[in-house]
């Protein structure tokens, strides 16, 4: 799990073009859409392609987004939970 | 009636300002990133930009840090009056290129397919809600410009942040100025002369 974290946040810096961050700045549990990344609806967009690219997972319910794009932790627990 | 106050050239090798070489990147290759880097700038959104919506930042910064004086208007009284030869085919070479190559285009690169998205950078940055207009021309117009200018400072705006911002593969052009109403006079032949000033240095 802990490598898979490591990798999407190192995904997510280039995906969404984060060059001021480092894999080190974003914790586990901080907020992606909260003030310390100030990430947007169109890096919310980008999310869902670096989840199919990467991961080959469709969100199919846009509506649960919110909860999986809450941090680094449910964004890794989403994957675990897809590919079991 | 209108005044040039301050004007700025933002190239690969370095930006100028009223004349003057006030910046110069590390590497041609990295030139924005350096110039972000050397104006001190620290807002991250930069990085995902356009190329045209960068230019426009980094010279916007290096005006302002040069006195450009632009908080002397209020958030609703400079209009933005912008024009370019080549749209915004950079991002849409860009983004067909990512369509065509991983099938999974890019939603930030699309969002940069017209070129009129620079203003509203702009406008985001600055949280200017005035006017904006974007043209397209072969080349740089200054009747176009001093026109413009005319009606839209006729119009109760106090001054117009005006701009020529090209970016493609064959190379940049960006040219920046800012007019504000007054009792000067700005005719297309002193505007072209500073576009042309800039392009021969």
């Amino acid at each position: 799990m802990s490598e898979l974290k490591e990798n999407l946040k190192a995904q997510i810096i280039t995906q969404l073009n984060l060059e001021d961050l480092t894999v080190s700045d974003i914790q586990d549990d901080m907020l992606l859409f909260g003030p310390e990344l100030g990430l947007d609806s169109i890096d919310a967009l980008e999310f869902i392609v670096l989840l199919e690219q990467q991961y080959g997972i469709k969100i199919s319910n846009p509506a649960e987004g919110k909860e999986i794009f809450t941090s680094i932790n449910t964004l890794a627990a989403f994957i675990e939970r897809e590919r079991a | 009636m209108m005044e040039l106050i301050s004007y700025c050239r933002v190239l690969p090798e370095g930006i100028s300002v009223n004349g003057a070489k006030v910046y110069a990147p590390d590497s041609t290759e990295s030139w924005q990133k350096d110039l972000y880097t050397a104006l001190g700038l620290n807002y991250p959104k930069f990085h995902k930009m356009d190329n045209l919506s960068k230019c426009a930042v980094l010279g916007f910064e290096a005006m302002k840090q040069e006195g450009a004086p632009f908080a002397d208007f209020g958030d609703d009284e400079i209009a933005l009056i912008f024009a370019n030869s080549a749209s915004s085919r950079d991002t849409d070479e860009r983004f067909t290129e990512s369509y065509e190559k991983i099938a999974h285009p890019s939603p930030s690169l699309f969002v940069y397919t017209l070129p009129n998205i620079v203003m509203g950078e702009m406008s985001i940055l600055n949280k200017w809600y005035g006017e904006n207009v974007f043209f397209i021309r072969k080349t740089f117009d200054a009747a176009m410009f001093t026109e413009q200018i005319s009606i839209y400072l006729s119009k109760g705006n106090k001054a117009c942040f005006c701009g020529w911002i090209d970016h493609t593969s064959e190379g940049t052009d960006c040219f920046l100025f800012l007019v504000r109403a007054g009792a000067g006079h700005l005719s297309p032949e002193q505007l072209n002369t500073y576009y042309k000033q800039y392009r021969n240095e």
